[in-house]
């Protein structure tokens, strides 16, 4: 099979990983406020871990097959910060105290989290981009 | 979907081109030579009988190849319309994929032809 834009495997699953990322941060900053999830507690704030492509190329446990190391998304998995209580009796997830447990969902992180995923969701688009560029300059050599 | 279906068949053709088994030196006429003797050594190279591989298997296959591109490409949008939860880089980039196969096989055809022409033009 021909692979004429061969540099980009890669790159697809890094963009897929962002994609990923950026569905959990827009997943977190939904429910920055959601109180009562369907187990009953406050919503945990989830996390997503890459998993070093570089260190399982270097010797992990797949160093010896064939595919080339790719990212991807190791796992998602929940922020285990304690939810901050508020004091507001009326709620009806309130306690005997009044209190409400609300997620510890910092809107500023994930919003500069977003930024992060977004740059390079961007950056890895500008590879692409490159990619092709240099197939189809490729294609017009002797061409005058 | 399949655009280019047809074109492998008819590119096998080439490797049984008449031109290259026909031209041989002792079916030529050799004016200003006594006899087709001298030129009975050169008849052990047999141009459509070399091993591997003719050429217009290896088009055919580049070919074949294109044509899977266009079909992934074509699967992928198809997914990404009928909200089979296909990414929609993905798409994009089997477009993209599919684009640059096709390229260069037009890239291909036009040496192709541009040398056939030149052999035409060729003053004999």
């Amino acid at each position: 099979m021909i692979q004429p834009l061969s540099g980009i495997q890669n790159t697809v699953a890094a963009l897929d990983a962002e994609r990923t990322r950026l569905d959990v941060i827009s997943e977190n900053i939904a429910n920055a406020n959601t109180t009562h999830g369907v187990d009953g507690k406050p919503y945990q704030r989830k996390v997503v871990v890459f998993e070093n492509a570089l260190q399982q190329a270097m010797g992990g446990p797949d160093a010896n097959s064939a595919m080339t190391p790719q990212l991807r998304v190791a796992r998602i998995q929940n922020d285990n910060r304690a939810p901050i209580e508020i004091y507001a009796p009326g709620n009806p997830d309130a306690d005997a105290r009044g209190m409400v447990a609300t997620p510890n969902i910092n809107i500023h992180e994930e919003m500069a989290d977003l930024i992060n995923a977004s740059r390079a969701f961007e950056a890895n688009l500008a590879v692409v981009k490159n990619e092709k560029s240099m197939a189809m300059q490729t294609l017009s050599i002797g061409k005058h | 979907m399949t655009p280019l279906s047809a074109i492998p068949q008819t590119m096998y053709n080439f490797g049984t081109m008449p031109g290259t088994d026909a031209v041989r030196p002792n079916t030529l006429p050799t004016p200003g030579v006594e006899g087709p003797s001298p030129l009975s050594q050169p008849n052990e190279i047999t141009p459509g009988q070399s091993t591997g591989d003719s050429f217009g298997n290896v088009l055919g296959k580049l070919i074949s190849d294109v044509n899977t591109k266009q079909n992934a490409a074509t699967a992928a949008v198809d997914g990404l319309q009928s909200g089979q939860g296909v990414p929609l880089h993905q798409a994009v980039i089997a477009m993209e994929e599919a684009n640059v196969s096709f390229q260069l096989m037009v890239e291909v055809r036009n040496k192709l032809l541009d040398s056939y022409q030149e052999m035409m033009r060729m003053q004999i």
